[in-house]
């Protein structure tokens, strides 16, 4: 077998993602810059505090020559917010709480503006816009999000929070609290994306889908095996049901009638 | 040295600087993710495939450079050790942080390759017909003719010899798969098909309407980021053929969509596979 590993990366490799998240260090001792193969590294010149990538961060650690400075959101006050957001506010009843905005996107307070999506381009010419884990969103200070941006979750926040619980909880502010909050809305969390369930028919038709907006990488992976085999059942189900709308549509066509698909389409559309 | 060589070393011109190669490490780990998230293979990206490789060889050169020059440079004393050591403290650090990033680059880069072949030999045949329809015509005529004369497993696997274009495969993949395919068919055939009558010997059969061949599955669901600033879900019909559309992403939202109505998105590079 070339490749055991069913489809979809698994929460191992999750983790690996979530490694290649930025953090702030404040270095203990000199290093020069290097030259690695997902970058370069600045050079770390203590008491200044620098930006890396998380395994680097840990691998410093552990071996005591830097110290890793929480994420912005990793405090027990923003996860408070988060938690009182996720579990009260009327808004979020049935969704997760939004997600720190892409570059170019507005807030969540700037409500109504377009979003410009900002693409950088890659040699070969290509389009590339940046998404995590290459945004600079568990750094200290949240640099390239103002500051008035209400807190948000990181799309790797379980694995981000796990890792510094588990080899940095001496530089995280109250680690008891915050692995009681993480816990909390770990628990709320799943509860939405079980009640979810119901809407998956959605995801099921051609062209229809299910929001899952703020949702993180562990949580996709956790759901990943479920959620997909439901959907691919549903589709199995429903293929002669598709085929027929399929034939239909095109009769439409061919008589040149357009108006009977478009009412469908608006109940494919579901909010999580 | 050949006119590849030189052609390559002119490519990495722009490679080298340092924005691209973290670049290029972002666009590589977004092809891993996504090439793990769905059944069929992805155009395989041959300049940043090449560039990556490069870089890997490069740094495996860089990383037994130094090893290499830190071994040499203390004389045998353990005094003198200790003098080396006390000048650059931070030699071994460098190499594991060095040998660290080369081994998870080498990581994501293995295990695309071997999702791949997982799937190429999975769904071989359809591969083969894919690069051989979209390639020649000429090439398949040949191989019909031959076959009414002597049909056996063999002569119904597609030849790619004469082929330009390997997409979506790259060219050692291409020649793989053919070779895999080869095997299997005169394996098949010395193992029992040899026993069956000439009409029912064929490995691309589609009598009665249904083509034996099996193709990835393009309709299963996957969990993408939109990242553009609105993309419209496409309701996809037989044949490819785009029919309608569906729901409309917007920047930021994570959905659960077929993937044959998000993959022109995603050839455009406007959403990302999670």
């Amino acid at each position: 077998m070339a490749f055991p590993l069913p489809r979809g990366i698994t929460p191992s490799e999750i983790g690996f993602l979530a490694e290649m998240e930025m953090v702030t260090v404040v270095p203990r001792q000199r290093l020069e810059g290097l030259e690695l193969l997902g970058g370069p590294i600045e050079p770390l010149v203590p008491p200044r505090r620098a930006s890396l990538p998380l395994w680097l961060a840990l691998l410093l650690k552990r071996q005591r020559r830097a110290n890793i400075m929480p994420p912005s959101w990793l405090h027990p006050e923003p996860l408070n917010l988060i938690l009182e957001v996720e579990s009260q506010h009327p808004d979020y009843r049935d969704a997760f709480s939004p997600p720190p905005p892409l570059p170019g996107q507005p807030s969540i307070r700037d409500d109504g503006l377009a979003p410009t999506a900002r693409p950088q381009y890659t040699p070969d010419g290509n389009r590339y816009y940046a998404s995590p884990p290459f945004l600079p969103q568990n750094t200290a200070q949240t640099e390239g999000f103002s500051s008035r941006d209400p807190p948000a979750l990181p799309f790797h926040w379980v694995e981000m929070g796990n890792m510094l619980l588990e080899s940095a909880s001496d530089d995280l502010v109250e680690p008891d609290q915050i692995r009681r909050l993480l816990k909390d809305l770990r628990e709320v969390r799943l509860a939405k994306m079980r009640a979810g369930t119901d809407v998956l028919d959605a995801a099921a038709t051609g062209g229809g889908g299910v929001a899952l907006t703020g949702v993180g990488a562990m949580e996709v992976g956790e759901e990943r095996g479920f959620l997909t085999g439901v959907v691919d059942n549903l589709r199995k189900i429903g293929a002669s049901k598709e085929q027929a709308r399929r034939e239909q549509m095109a009769e439409q066509r061919a008589n040149g009638g357009y108006d009977g698909a478009q009412d469908e389409e608006e109940e494919d559309y579901m909010e999580f | 040295m050949d006119i590849d060589d030189i052609l390559a070393s002119v490519d990495h011109g722009p490679g080298a600087s340092p924005e691209s190669t973290s670049l290029d490490h972002q666009s590589l780990t977004r092809f891993w993710v996504s090439e793990r998230a769905v059944s069929e293979v992805l155009p395989w990206p041959t300049a940043l495939m090449d560039r990556m490789m490069d870089r890997v060889r490069m740094q495996i050169e860089s990383i037994e450079d130094i090893a290499a020059s830190s071994a040499d440079a203390p004389p045998p004393t353990t005094h003198n050790q200790n003098a080396n050591a006390n000048h650059n403290p931070n030699l071994n650090l460098r190499l594991s942080i060095l040998q660290t990033d080369l081994a998870r680059t080498q990581y994501i880069i293995r295990s695309l390759l071997r999702t791949r072949l997982a799937k190429l030999t999975k769904y071989s045949m359809h591969y083969l017909v894919k690069l051989s329809s979209t390639n020649q015509i000429l090439s398949q005529s040949q191989s019909q003719s031959q076959s009414q004369s002597q049909p056996t497993p063999e002569d119904s696997v597609p030849d790619i010899s004469a082929i330009a274009s390997f997409d979506p495969l790259s060219e050692s993949e291409a020649s793989f798969v053919h070779a895999h395919q080869k095997l299997l068919a005169s394996h098949y055939s010395g193992s029992f098909m040899g026993a069956f009558p000439r009409q029912l010997r064929r490995l691309d059969d589609n009598a009665g309407g249904t083509s034996m061949i099996q193709g990835p599955e393009t309709r299963e669901v996957v969990f993408v980021r939109c990242l553009g600033a609105a993309v419209p879900v496409l309701v996809v019909g037989e044949g490819d053929q785009e029919e309608d559309i569906g729901v409309t992403m917007r920047m930021g939202d994570v959905w659960v969509v077929r993937w044959e109505g998000v993959k022109a998105a995603w050839l455009k590079g406007e959403v990302e596979l999670l």
